[in-house]
């Protein structure tokens, strides 16, 4: 879920709910040396490359060199916050060779000031709504999402998106208190554990969204979804990633996947599914 | 103005979730309007249609005026209410006594009726205020907006919502709280209430007794092709409906609250594996002098306490000379469609 929502003194952020998806991960080693600047491999990533200078700054090692490794299983410009992941995993491994501890406020602080904008990869204890350009939590829900068996299909193979490329979305008046019920339904679906009604706010955002940054065939996606017992769609708001979502708990899970993918393999979608 | 003057009355805005029955949730509102007058008067704030000295003028003759006097009786703006002689002698005190002014219209337009006379005189007071607003429930697209925070807490009060029932008179409490539902249950079922004679599904005009609900104009902010079915009820349903609504539940609430709530147990009897929510706008209190007082009840409908219907008769023509309880599958269709589709 992504759009705008206020805090508990009615201040109004833009915010968003991350799914977690434990199969796809970022590592990175900082190896310090004797020069002054810092260098990352892949030379490519220039926001793990703030960020590694924000944090020596932080922790009063500004004028400390070194190179950190990063490797990662996350697609690029999807939308699956690739770049949040190397900015954090970069803080940590600067932090963890220094023996360094930061509260995840202090971590996600350097995060946003590096990224301008970054999901809240961080949380996974328990789900939370957060600003991703104010760096904040506005809203610690009681648990972490229900699980939920995955099939991410890419609408846009050949297309790539940078997230600080194009411009927030504008919401209307209307969007913005649509947000509120979309906000409490997730609220209960948490407490409750139920993956059925997270399903049904994913899938609302997902519509919302279709105004700023519209998924080509979504409507397709859709009826495959609720003619296989899907629970929902996710997207991600800034990528080309449409997320089928199954409940991980229902006795009908396995059935219901697999005639998703033969839908999917039969409309020449290409796809990969992640168990929760 | 900031939040803090216009927001402070909030905790009275958000209706209580009562459970009624396995499957039937009321959502019971001290007073609805509430919620819509302050959303439309903090918008006006924001886009500068309201400032120091905007003189704010309404025609109401029930729950819309007096939101906007409680709600404006901090701000230092004059407020005109333009009524006619619906307008019962305690209301209008109050209303008064929060700072507004009241106009009463005695004289009906020879075509348009109070309605059309109310309008007229309201026009001739605007044209006096070179600084005036007028927030016009009945077809500001703030009044159905107003409700995503009454979607917010049921959802999170009751989870999943497979029918929404509510009464009809702006069209802004039902197809803003059930526009805001669809987006996260799409197959919702809506079902609308009115009263016998009123244009609004598209009975024949003619006078009507029970008020809040139906009218003689069809407001803009009433979306008609978010309904799937339609009822409407007399004026002895709906009053004998009230009183048991009380004795049998204990909620003492307005007719029209009773409307919906007779027209949702039957549907929810139906359909016992579908989550139904009542939305009830007010309370009992302004009633006390008619629908809730036997003398008042036994002159003016005299049938009152002997109608005897428990299930809704189905039509498909809704122009139809109706006297009793009556049903029509709407569709979610525009309101011209179903006009032409029955001739
Ligand atoms: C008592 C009462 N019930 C119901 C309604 C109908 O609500 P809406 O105008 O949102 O359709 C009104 C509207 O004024 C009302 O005053």
């Amino acid at each position: 879920m992504q759009g705008v929502f206020d805090d508990a003194c009615f201040q109004r952020y833009r915010g968003l709910v991350t799914f977690p998806c434990r199969h796809l991960q970022t590592h990175a080693i900082f190896v310090p040396n004797s020069s002054h600047a810092v260098t990352i491999s892949p030379g490519t990533k220039e926001k793990a490359r703030r960020a590694a200078a924000l944090t020596l700054r932080q922790i009063s090692r500004q004028d400390q060199g070194g190179n950190v490794e990063i490797s990662s299983t996350i697609p690029i410009g999807r939308g699956m916050g690739s770049s949040t992941a190397d900015v954090l995993a970069t803080i940590q491994a600067i932090l963890d060779r220094f023996d360094v501890a930061w509260s995840m406020e202090e971590i996600m602080h350097v995060a946003v000031e590096a990224e301008t904008a970054c999901d809240s990869t961080l949380f996974s204890q328990v789900a939370v709504l957060f600003a991703q350009r104010g760096g904040i939590v506005l809203e610690a829900f009681d648990r972490a999402l229900p699980k939920i068996d995955i099939i991410s299909v890419d609408c846009e193979p050949s297309a790539t998106v940078s997230t600080l490329d194009f411009e927030p979305a504008l919401y209307n008046e209307f969007e913005v208190e649509a947000f509120k019920p979309l906000r409490s339904l997730l609220r209960r679906a948490v407490r409750q554990g139920d993956a059925g009604l997270v399903g049904k706010v994913a899938t609302a955002s997902a519509r919302i969204n279709q105004r700023f940054l519209a998924k080509p065939r979504l409507d397709e996606l859709e009826k495959i979804a609720a003619a296989s017992g899907a629970i929902g769609l996710q997207v991600a708001h800034s990528g080309t990633l449409v997320g089928m979502m199954f409940d991980h708990l229902s006795p009908n899970r396995d059935v219901s996947i697999e005639r998703a993918a033969a839908a999917l393999e039969q409309a020449k979608f290409s796809f990969t599914t992640f168990a929760a | 103005m900031t939040n803090l003057q216009t927001r402070y009355l909030a905790e009275f805005e958000m209706p209580r979730v009562v459970p009624l029955g396995p499957n039937l949730y009321a959502a019971a509102f001290f007073l609805m309007k509430l919620l819509p007058a302050r959303y439309i008067l903090e918008r006006a704030l924001e886009r500068g249609d309201i400032c120091e000295g905007t003189h704010i003028c309404e025609t109401s003759s029930g729950t819309f005026a007096l939101a906007l006097a409680m709600i404006t009786a901090r701000m230092e703006n004059r407020l005109t209410i333009v009524s006619d002689w619906a307008l019962e002698p305690t209301l209008k005190r109050r209303l008064v006594e929060l700072g507004a002014e009241v106009e009463i219209v005695t004289q009906a337009h020879p075509h348009g009726g109070l309605q059309k006379a109310r309008l007229d005189r309201l026009n001739e007071i605007l044209a006096q205020s070179p600084s005036h607003f007028w927030p016009r429930q009945y077809d500001n697209p703030d009044n159905p907006r107003a409700y995503g925070s009454v979607a917010a807490k049921l959802v999170d009060r009751i989870g999943q919502i497979d029918c929404l029932v509510g009464t009809v008179g702006s069209g802004g409490s039902l197809c803003g709280t059930a526009s805001y539902l669809r987006l996260l249950f799409p197959d919702m079922v809506v079902i609308g209430v009115d009263t016998i004679n009123s244009v609004l599904f598209g009975q024949p005009d003619a006078p009507r007794l029970v008020r809040g609900l139906g009218g003689s104009v069809i407001p803009s902010n009433v979306d008609h092709t978010l309904i799937d079915e339609v009822h409407w009820l007399s004026a002895a349903e709906i009053f004998q409906a009230t009183r048991q609504l009380h004795s049998q539940t204990g909620l003492f609430m307005g007719p029209t609250s009773a409307a919906a709530h007779k027209v949702a147990s039957w549907w929810a009897a139906h359909n016992d594996d579908k989550t139904v929510v009542i939305l009830m706008p007010d309370e009992g209190h302004r009633y006390a002098d008619s629908a809730y007082d036997d003398d008042w009840l036994n002159s003016k409908v005299p049938r009152w306490r002997s109608v005897c219907s428990d299930r809704p008769v189905t039509i498909t023509n809704p122009h139809a000379d109706l006297a009793q309880w009556t049903r029509l599958e709407w569709g979610r269709r525009p309101r011209s469609d179903v006009i032409a589709q029955s001739l």
